[in-house]
């Protein structure tokens, strides 16, 4: 008897080791998942922090007005950036004190010779190649920080594109969100939680708010059009359609979550209120609402995170479009940082992909310090009653 | 005999299609201690929440009958929950501080119904109430740690001063010493016998000693019904009922 015992407790300790190794052999996949997610996305993105510089003679006069090539010198003009040459009249108009002078400075290439000196595939004549060359061990030639990066807006040249109007559209879009969101989405929870009777009509909301929260996220995009955009006539394109639209989308979220910590409150608090004669409001306000904090703002800032990195909606609304600007407005025409990333994703030019990485990294360590955030309100508030 | 601080005229009460209650009349004297004592599931319980209409909270609760306080019916349309719960005080079963500071427990109450104007007023209204709930000299030093941070039976007469703070007259106690270990629980009762001298006390217990200790009038329920209502004395030595007598001597329940 007690060997068969003995016989069968090596088995049952062998099935245990087997599925400890299956666990660990899931954690250790998942891992290297995210570890090579992350050093591929570095690797990619971090290049696109420099950007090459070239040191030439900027010549500020009426020809250079007339015609922004002729700023530099012949063998200059196809390795400057014409992007930059742009600029150059206006940027004359306001400093007029410039005007027939020659500076040298360090200007951006084009995205080409930038490429060229990471080493990355790209389109540079050879002659040019040995131009660079040449200027290179002349000290002609760096790669600097690319603060054009995060001050510029998008543009058709790459190594004039930057994240910043994609951050405003997104920084707009997100406070108008939780302006919509947040408390609307709370009330509603309240009202469901803490004053509504339990009958069939509010067991059939809790239903239909529950199977809102699972609705691709897409078809909150063709509602807004719907409703912002067609009918209350809210402009396209707007940081205020596409933070209406998240703010519908992120609504079933807030009231679930809301709920769960309202729930969550022990009963014997409510009693102990009510005994003392408060009414339900002060009840939920001073007791109830406090105690749930923690698990609301956790609640809220991850659906929030989540509409942030959010994409299709925003398609629908026509938040991807071309934005070199910086919204200036709620109503002006914006873009957000995943937008921004699915556009530079589809360009053809090489150098937008280094930019696209970085986006993503960038938009990344948003959302993790979002949920960070999360997780320290959570262990600030928490209180044990 | 005493005038009668509440009267219950033939209440019955339902949880949806259960009937909980079956009809009580029992009537409770001013400034004594009344015990409602029984085996779980006997409606003591239930019937002490329909005296400040805690049951008013629960769906598909549905009274009938009259509930008298003062000689007033406190389930008149035209009766105020709110104001209700500030004449009929509760202490619940489990201590149930609010997670905020001694003081703030306690002053909570008032400051909402407006009974202090100036700081002063309201440090001397806690500290009546602290006072008078014999945890004074406990937490004097420390009014603003948390509530929480108190022992069970500091806890409870936290809860007490909570309640009295509010000046009701009467006080409903719902089995205050089930989570309290002897010690705590004698302090309870010795308090509970010195408050009796200005407040109606209604007290649902399901120790037996306990009733008889400190109770002046038993009530006796079994199964919705008042089976016997009397002077404490009187039940726990010469109960007119067989159920009352089997109950009382340990035979069941």
């Amino acid at each position: 008897m007690s060997l068969q015992i003995n016989a069968n407790m090596k088995r049952r300790y062998a099935a245990e080791k087997r599925f400890k190794a299956y666990a660990i052999t899931a954690l250790a996949l998942a891992g290297a998942f995210l570890i090579f997610f992350f050093t591929d996305m570095i690797s990619k993105g971090l290049p696109a922090l420099q950007q090459a510089e070239i040191l030439v003679d900027v010549h500020y006069n009426d020809t250079s007005m007339k015609s922004y090539k002729k700023a530099v010198d012949k063998p200059y003009r196809s390795i400057v950036s014409r992007g930059y040459l742009r600029t150059l009249p206006l940027y004359m108009e306001d400093h007029p004190e410039l005007m027939g002078t020659d500076q040298s400075q360090w200007v951006i290439t084009t995205g080409d010779v930038d490429q060229y000196l990471k080493g990355k595939p790209n389109r540079l004549k050879k002659r040019h190649q040995k131009q660079i060359d040449q200027l290179l061990s002349e000290g002609k030639v760096q790669l600097a920080f690319n603060v054009g990066f995060f001050t510029n807006g998008d543009s058709k040249m790459p190594e004039l594109a930057g994240i910043k109007s994609a951050v405003i559209g997104s920084i707009y879009v997100l406070l108008l969100t939780i302006a919509f969101a947040l408390p609307i989405g709370v009330m509603t929870a309240v009202y469901l939680e803490e004053f509504a009777p339990d009958n069939r009509l509010t067991q059939v909301i809790e239903v239909n708010i529950n199977n809102l929260a699972a609705i691709p996220s897409i078809l909150f995009g063709l509602l807004g059009l719907a409703i912002f955009i067609n009918f209350f006539g809210a402009p396209r394109s707007s940081a205020l359609a596409g933070g209406l639209t998240l703010a519908l989308m992120t609504l079933p979220i807030i009231i679930i979550t809301t709920r769960a910590s309202l729930k969550a409150v022990p009963d014997s608090i409510r009693e102990a209120a009510f005994g003392l004669g408060a009414s339900r409001w002060q009840t939920t306000w001073h007791h109830v609402l406090p105690l749930a904090m923690p698990g609301i703002l956790t609640g809220s800032i991850i659906g929030l995170a989540q509409a942030m990195g959010e994409t299709a909606p925003l398609l629908i609304v026509g938040m991807m479009a071309y934005v070199p600007d910086a919204p200036g407005s709620i109503l002006d025409a914006a873009t957000v940082l995943p937008a921004q990333i699915y556009t530079w994703a589809g360009e053809s030019i090489r150098a937008y992909e280094e930019r696209t990485a970085a986006a993503i990294l960038v938009l990344l360590s948003v959302l993790l310090s979002l949920n960070g955030l999360a997780v320290y309100l959570r262990k600030q508030f928490e209180r044990r009653w | 005999m005493k005038t009668p601080k509440i009267s219950i005229r033939d209440l019955k009460l339902w949880y949806g299609e259960s009937e909980a209650l079956h009809g009580i009349n029992v009537e409770f004297v001013e400034n004594q201690v009344t015990a409602l004592i029984g085996p779980s599931g006997c409606g003591k319980s239930t019937l002490l929440r329909c005296l400040n209409r805690m049951n008013d909270r629960i769906s598909g609760c549905r009274i009938e009958g009259e509930v008298l306080i003062d000689g007033d019916d406190i389930y008149a349309p035209e009766v105020d929950v709110v104001q209700l719960r500030t004449h009929v005080g509760m202490v619940f079963q489990k201590p149930n501080p609010f997670p905020k500071s001694i003081y703030e427990n306690v002053a909570y109450a008032p400051r909402i119904h407006g009974l202090a104007e100036k700081s002063s007023e309201m440090d001397e209204l806690v500290e009546t109430a602290l006072r008078r709930a014999s945890i004074w000299d406990e937490v004097k030093d420390k009014l603003n740690s948390p509530g929480t941070s108190l022992s069970g039976g500091q806890q409870q007469r936290l809860c007490i001063a909570r309640t009295i703070a509010v000046q009701p007259n009467v006080i409903l106690m719902d089995e205050p010493c089930s989570a309290l270990d002897p010690i705590a629980t004698a302090k309870i009762e010795e308090l509970i016998d010195e408050l009796k001298g200005e407040f109606t006390i209604i007290m649902v217990t399901h120790s037996m000693q306990q009733a008889a200790r400190i109770s002046d009038q038993t009530a006796f329920f079994y199964m919705g019904d008042l089976i016997e209502f009397g002077e404490t004395g009187k039940i726990f030595t010469q109960p007119e009922k067989q159920q009352t007598e089997d109950y009382i001597t340990g035979r069941f329940g």
